[in-house]
């Protein structure tokens, strides 16, 4: 391995002030750690096994269908249920009590009693009671568009339209995905010593893979169904291209709220990985890589279509800055104007600071591809201890001292004013929606949610000013145990590289979006389209390897394909028709 | 029934935080179930019965007085442990600071198996404790001995009847940086339950799911609704709207 020259002896990390901005936050993307990059290298690594196990879909679609999965240590099955829905009952929210497929990922084998058992209670998703040994229960509903559109074409032996895949970017969407415990299954400590999915998040993200190759599989066997002889199969290039859409809403809000150690986790680890890179000297070679994908990631976001107006905005902004970006690039990587001399990446991305927040972002994920031996010591580092607890010892000088230095986006803010105060969180009764109130205005303050981080830290900030700074923090909280809570938060997050999330999500103006855009880029979304301040849609593993050709490399931005790659010699590769590998 | 740690926690958590109590934090108290529930010794029943009563309890900091170097007497003005214990339990270690050993009088408090979690804390970090308490109904004494580094206690049991019921809304938890004489402290006592067998019972939760009776599952799930708000028009718009059908 060629040994990268590094300026600095430590790595620095970006601060917590600039990384954990909500805005910021609102413009992550995939990067090569992001949980789906992780978990397909691994797959290619160790050689995971995807076989079609059963299929009982009678000619309209209908039925189960059942994939096993081998790695070198465990069998699974991915047990996945397809039933007619009416178009009127395809609900992405979690109210919904239909879907068109639902699914489960199961440990071991699934004899005939486990199927039943499945067949009884996964379709019916939160009001079934599902074993221990399921890890992970899901639910999709079709594009109907694009599914039939594809199906229609390949019976009749035709390519479907590019751009009408383009618009959408899968054939099934996601809209929850369960695991760690939820609705009776597997909590994620029982697979803290299996080595498959002993990252968090990990099955939930084969899960959706194998959903990716059933979604492929269905329009195949379906268009045979409808076509016969005269039937083809999709054009690999555009199987590829053909990821799982996720429609993602307010309820993983409250996730990064009250995980805040895990959020810490995931984003101190990506700086780590990016303050490795951005050590390293630059060289002529990377540098030509990353012009390459910062033009894919410009091709990218040119063929993402959102209804969006901001994103649309936002997109078409990031194209603007990141093309003055490539156009500066070589005397960017130079020390100096007319200097031989290569400086660090970290100087490179100093001189960006003027990009957009997206622009930036993407030339953060690309220059983590840049160096694969770096970033990928980072993968296994997303897992952490969540206790929030205070040491012995300190006083309530401490606790001033950790607000000040680390809450001054909360202790600043002025909760005395109705606009900081704006919106209460709270849950419906209807299925435990997360929802939004206006203060005053709806009813259920009174059953608010304690998501307001930044005002509690505020008022724990203004409790501890009126004791003495020398008193013992244990017994200022004697005296005010309703402070415990926060004061054990700010305490443990304030001690840690990130630490919270800077956002009063109480605010008139808080986007919640970047709530969830922040999780999802770690996670590895891609296609970014939000359908309102608090719904987006996603793609997961689009442009992602097909199972029969898993490979490690770089799969950053999903592309359409090139009319040219569109008439190679791929195209019609009988032999995928089945998806096994 | 067999559910999962995760729904456990979830479940008390919200059911705590629809009480609206000013004292007790959510997540501890619903490790403190969970934990006990796991080891098999009830703790969705002992939640259930605290929440039946914790809307009637006063909600206000505990009085704590300190009356030799080496003890402290705390007044819960008859209320839930759970609510306060973890408070206390801070105070408490801070002021063994120099000292070997400490002792604390709770009195006026309810749920006092709910303690259990938070003295399992302590033996990691190198604390011993025991706890002892009389109870109205049986068993009339409960004894807890939790020496250093152990990842469960030993549980002693007697039923025999008290002479007097004036201490059974009290504890005495002790505190040591040696462990204890579980021999000479078990004396007297007519059931145990060892450490290992609820170490067992623990792991074996973890491995198939955590049972639960059902009765019990129902009621507490029952009062986890009180944190939930009406559906409305209005407030099916504020999950954001949604084009719903085909993209």
């Amino acid at each position: 391995m060629d040994a990268h020259r590094s300026i600095y002896t430590e790595t620095t990390l970006r601060n917590a002030e600039t990384v954990m901005a909500p805005d910021r936050l609102g413009a992550m993307h995939q990067t090569r750690i992001s949980f789906v990059r992780t978990l397909i290298r691994k797959m290619a690594q160790q050689n995971w096994q995807v076989t079609k196990h059963d299929w009982q879909l009678c000619p309209q679609g209908y039925g189960h269908v059942i994939y096993k999965l081998v790695t070198p240590s465990h069998e699974y099955h991915l047990v996945v249920f397809c039933d007619q829905i009416a178009d009127d009952e395809r609900n992405d929210r979690v109210i919904a009590e239909k879907w068109d497929v639902t699914f489960a990922l199961v440990l071991g084998d699934v004899d005939v009693a486990l199927l039943e058992q499945l067949r009884a209670n996964v379709p019916l998703q939160e009001a079934g009671r599902n074993p221990n040994n399921v890890l992970v229960l899901a639910r999709a509903n079709k594009s109907v568009r694009v599914f039939e559109h594809i199906v229609d074409h390949l019976a009749k032996g035709q390519q479907p339209s590019p751009q009408e895949l383009a618009e959408v970017g899968y054939i099934l969407r996601t809209t929850a995905v369960y695991g760690n415990g939820k609705f009776g299954i597997a909590d994620f400590k029982v697979l803290e010593n299996n080595p498959d999915f002993n990252q968090s998040f990990s099955a939930q993200m084969c899960a959706v893979y194998m959903l990716r190759e059933f979604s492929l599989d269905w329009v195949h066997y379906l268009a045979e169904q409808h076509g016969g002889e005269r039937a083809t199969t999709l054009h690999r290039g555009l199987q590829r291209y053909l990821g799982v859409g996720n429609a993602t809403g307010l309820g993983m809000a409250p996730y990064l709220i009250n995980h805040p150690s895990i959020v810490d986790q995931w984003m101190t680890t990506r700086e780590n990985a990016l303050a490795a890179v951005l050590a390293c000297e630059a060289d002529a070679q990377k540098t030509e890589y990353l012009r390459t994908l910062i033009e894919k990631g410009i091709l990218h976001l040119q063929q993402v279509i959102t209804i969006n107006e901001l994103q649309k905005e936002l997109n078409a902004i990031a194209v603007h800055d990141l093309k003055l970006l490539l156009a500066k690039l070589e005397s960017l990587v130079m020390q100096q104007e007319d200097s031989l001399e290569f400086a660090t990446w970290q100087s490179v991305v100093d001189k960006s600071q003027h990009l957009s927040l997206e622009a930036q972002e993407i030339l953060t994920s690309c220059l983590m591809e840049l160096y694969p031996e770096l970033v990928d010591a980072y993968q296994d580092q997303m897992n952490c201890d969540e206790t929030l607890s205070l040491p012995s010892g300190k006083k309530v000088q401490d606790l001033l001292v950790t607000l000040e230095e680390n809450y001054r986006w909360a202790i600043n803010t002025d909760f005395n004013k109705p606009e900081n105060n704006y919106w209460f969180w709270y849950r419906s009764q209807d299925k435990e929606e997360p929802r939004l109130g206006v203060r005053g205005e709806e009813p259920g303050e009174e059953r608010e949610l304690p998501l307001d981080v930044g005002r509690q830290a505020f008022r724990l900030y203004h409790a501890l000013l009126e004791d003495k700074p020398e008193t013992s923090l244990a017994e200022f909280l004697v005296q005010r145990p309703q402070f415990r809570a926060i004061a054990r938060r700010v305490w443990t997050l304030g001690h840690k590289a990130m630490g919270d999330i800077q956002m009063n999500v109480l605010h008139q103006s808080s986007l919640p979006m970047h709530l969830l855009r922040c999780k999802l880029a770690v996670f590895g979304a891609t296609k970014f389209d939000p359908r309102s301040e608090r719904w987006v849609r996603v793609t997961f593993f689009q442009g992602s390897p097909l199972l029969d050709e898993i490979h490690e490399e770089e799969w950053l931005f999903p592309l359409l394909p090139n009319q040219s790659e569109l008439s190679g010699v791929e195209q019609n590769d009988n032999h995928q028709h089945g998806g096994t590998c | 029934m067999i559910v999962s740690h995760n729904e456990l926690v979830a479940a008390v958590n919200k059911a705590f935080l629809g009480m609206r109590r000013t004292c007790g934090e959510a997540d501890v108290i619903a490790n403190m179930v969970a934990d006990l529930q796991m080891v098999g010794l009830d703790g969705v029943r002992h939640f259930n019965n605290a929440s039946n009563f914790m809307g009637l309890e006063d909600d206000c900091p505990v009085d704590i007085t300190t009356t030799e170097d080496n003890s402290i007497e705390v007044d819960l003005h008859g209320s839930s442990l759970a609510c306060h214990l973890p408070v206390i339990m801070d105070f408490a270690i801070e002021k063994m600071v120099g000292s070997k050993a400490l002792k604390i009088e709770l009195h006026n408090c309810h749920n006092r198996w709910l303690a259990y979690s938070e003295l399992v804390k302590l033996a990691a970090k190198g604390i011993a404790c025991t706890a002892q308490w009389e109870n109205g109904s049986d068993p009339k004494q409960t004894l807890y001995v939790l020496n250093r580094g152990c990842v469960a206690p030993e549980l002693f049991f007697c039923d025999s009847a008290l002479e007097t019921t004036e201490h059974v809304h009290n504890m005495t938890i002790e505190l040591s940086v040696n462990d204890f004489d579980l021999k000479r402290l078990s004396q007297g006592y007519k059931r145990h339950i060892t450490s290992s067998s609820l170490a067992e019972t623990q792991e074996k939760a973890w491995r198939d799911g955590i049972e639960v009776d059902d009765m019990e599952w129902s009621s507490l799930k029952e009062t986890a609704t009180a944190i939930l708000v009406e559906n409305s028009q209005r407030s099916i718009q504020g999950a954001g709207e949604l084009t719903t059908t085909a993209a």
